[in-house]
């Protein structure tokens, strides 16, 4: 079991980690709004915390201290939720494709932005990002309390008047407006919320990874993460949590699997070296037949029916 | 159940299957016991997938050419070694997987990787907390070694192997004044080197008439080809990967440029041929590796990759080939003091590391031994000048004296 979760301990977190993500991405969802924005507030909450705790945070001792993690976290959020902010209200004026392809150049000018800053390190980036704790393992304890907690939110939002204004918008903008929700605000808040969690998640993973540079939240991951939430389910909190914890998990499923004595020899090699291929298939796979996602919240009620009978 | 659900459940089956997967057969000793190894596994963790795989599948068959070599001639005293191989993906986080598995699963001595300095940034913190030496076959940038004690890399740092491509071209011209450098913003590599040269030519008291930077995706280069010319530069100094550099050399020459050119080491590859046919004539490259390097070891290792592979070996190859010979070669010291089969896992990995950076290794790229840091001490390297066919079809690197 140690063994275990010695190799796996790094991976666990990730796994949560790309919940997180997910759910950064499923906040302007909810309000119907499509933004690939979440892999630039992730960068730049990494940014964050990388330059903090590399040059403002003098350390003293082998680990880094927690609480200066938290303010790490917190000043993360702040970031981002004000950048978020600003971009957020002129970019939301833009509708479906035109807001991701928007949203997407955003990511871009994050990325060229911190590939020519001194601050960030230029292309190699931050490296000996201070350590908080002694195994990836123990990142359990800020993230796993963090994911029930942005869970939790997420989770009452959809149950309270601003989360059913989100759903509204996203079923119909024009027939909210009539009712009297403002979808300005709506569609703001649903950004900016999403920012700041993507914002904080980047802070902690720019400790977890050891390094930070202008290869995280890219164009690429802005796509994983939509696979997230895409196949998880888009309707419903469990879904990017789902997605978000099943898809980081998959590639290194299929190297455990790869590895099992007593298969043969080419079935190992494609696993091995096909695992793209297979995670490629299963996404495309997971949109024909899934095209609510994996879980829908008719799944969720119908699960509930038998207690209520 | 319907059929969501069902996928749901044989997904989590799936995960659970996985990650409960026990060891692969290696060996399935606890850190604490005796390792009794009937093959020493050694791991490689480099980029087999991805858009740096390029650079990884050399290094791959490297490694393989190494563990047939070495395994022929005994091994380490008559054990062989095994290679376990771990993907490590373009990215940080796969990086970091591949060495958790290889230091906990595959329980491997040591491991050769990563790839990219970006990737040993992340993963070589892990090795170093869990007392695994590491050996960077192409880790150049700076700090490499610095991360930690059983952190260590063979290949030379940009900042000792650029230099020489500028002395070589100021020996073949005299006359150079005026510099005019080019460098892809977006590279680390490419970053990194064009300090080093901007620094050298400073150090050489010529002028650095200009700086113009692109992206590696840039196909493009009007504009700064453009500036670059109108400078007036003697020697053009090129930091960029084989495509966009290839491109760069093209546009330059077409727009009239007749001077040197220095590439850095993205163009050096015979990728690049194609790209710039025969204007990528007389680029100049200096290189931590030549093929025709006179040696016993270097002679065997060409002729195993030219027999498979049918052309030349590329430097990333030599190099990786090099960094397994660099355990073997320590492995067989250990086990002259303490047989290596009776010693823990734990402790034959601590002796390997302090043996290995006090050895002397005759390699493919010449003698190389270790600061105590653990950055490598090389002794030769080369200058490769490109001549092209006159169709442009194929050309080939022929190494200054």
């Amino acid at each position: 079991m140690a063994d275990f979760f010695s190799t796996y301990g790094f991976l666990l977190v990730s796994m949560l980690l790309g919940a997180m993500l997910g759910l950064s991405l499923y906040l302007p969802l909810m309000a119907g709004q499509l933004s690939l924005a979440s892999p630039g507030f992730y960068a730049l909450g990494g940014y964050t915390a990388a330059i903090l705790s590399t040059k403002v945070f003098q350390m003293s001792g082998s680990l880094f201290p927690l609480p200066l993690l938290v303010v790490e976290m917190l000043v993360a959020g702040v970031v981002c939720g004000i950048l978020g902010l600003m971009v957020g209200i002129p970019a939301l004026r833009l509708r479906g494709i035109y807001l991701a392809i928007a949203t997407i150049a955003f990511v871009e000018v994050l990325r060229v932005l911190s590939l020519n800053l001194e601050i960030t390190g230029g292309a190699v980036g931050i490296f000996g990002i201070p350590q908080p704790f002694q195994t990836p393992i123990e990142y359990l304890w800020i993230v796993l309390p963090l994911l029930l907690l942005s869970a939790w939110f997420v989770y009452r939002l959809e149950r309270i008047r601003v989360g059913r204004a989100f759903t509204a918008i996203r079923e119909d903008e024009l027939a909210a407006d009539a009712m009297g929700i403002n979808p300005t605000y709506h569609k703001v808040l649903a950004f900016t919320l999403g920012a700041i969690l993507a914002g904080v998640v980047g802070a902690v993973s720019a400790h977890f990874l050891n390094t930070w540079n202008a290869r995280q939240g890219t164009f690429d991951a802005s796509i994983i993460y939509l696979t997230f939430v895409l196949i998880g389910g888009s309707r419903t909190w469990a879904g990017p949590v789902l997605g978000g914890v099943a898809f980081t998990a998959l590639p290194e499923v299929l190297r455990a699997i790869a590895d099992t004595s007593g298969l043969p020899l080419w079935l190992g090699q494609f696993l091995r070296d096909g695992r793209l291929i297979i995670f490629g298939l299963l996404i495309v796979a997971g949109t024909i037949f899934f095209p609510q996602g994996l879980v829908t919240p008719a799944l969720l009620r119908r699960k509930r029916q038998p207690f209520s009978k | 159940m319907n059929t969501a659900a069902r996928t749901f459940s044989l997904l989590t089956w799936l995960l659970l299957a996985g990650c409960g997967q026990s060891n692969s057969g290696t060996t399935p000793t606890s850190n604490s016991s005796p390792a009794a190894l009937s093959k020493v596994p050694v791991g490689i963790a480099v980029a087999q997938t991805s858009n740096v795989a390029l650079l990884g599948q050399e290094e791959v068959a490297g490694a393989k050419i190494a563990e047939r070599y070495f395994n022929q001639r005994g091994g380490i005293n008559g054990t062989p070694i095994k290679l376990v191989f771990q993907d490590t993906g373009g990215d940080e986080a796969g990086t970091i997987n591949a060495f958790q598995t290889l230091i906990t699963k595959n329980k491997v001595v040591g491991i050769v990787g990563p790839t990219l300095s970006q990737q040993a940034f992340a993963a070589d913190p892990v090795a170093e907390r869990a007392k695994v030496p590491v050996l960077g076959p192409s880790n150049t940038a700076k700090g490499i070694p610095q991360i930690g004690e059983y952190v260590a890399r063979v290949s030379a740092p940009i900042s000792v192997v650029a230099p020489n491509a500028v002395e070589a071209a100021l020996k073949i011209n005299s006359k150079i004044k005026r510099v005019a450098v080019f460098y892809a913003q977006n590279d680390a590599f490419s970053k990194s080197e064009t300090e080093i040269f901007q620094q050298t030519v400073k150090q050489r008291g010529l002028e650095l008439v200009t700086v113009q930077k692109f992206q590696t995706t840039d196909t493009d280069f009007q504009t700064q080809a453009t500036n670059g010319i109108n400078a007036k530069p003697d020697l053009v100094i090129i930091s960029g990967l084989a495509a966009d550099g290839g491109n760069l050399v093209r546009q330059l020459r077409e727009l009239g440029y007749k001077g040197q050119i220095i590439g850095g080491n993205g163009l050096n590859t015979s990728n690049i041929f194609p790209v710039c046919k025969t204007l990528c004539d007389r680029i100049l490259i200096a290189q931590a590796y030549s093929p025709e390097y006179k040696s016993k070891i270097n002679t065997a290792f060409r002729s195993a990759y030219r027999d498979q592979y049918k052309k030349e070996p590329p430097q990333f190859s030599a190099q990786t080939f090099a960094a397994v010979q660099v355990f073997v070669e320590a492995l067989q010291q250990v086990n002259q003091k303490t047989k290596i089969n009776e010693l823990p896992l734990a402790e034959l990995r601590a002796k390997l590391n302090q043996q290995l950076l006090t050895g002397k290794y005759n390699t493919p790229l010449g003698e190389i031994s270790f600061t105590p840091e653990g950055e490598v001490v090389q002794k030769a390297f080369y200058v490769a000048q490109i001549k092209m066919d006159a169709d442009g079809s194929n050309g080939k690197f022929v190494f200054l004296k």
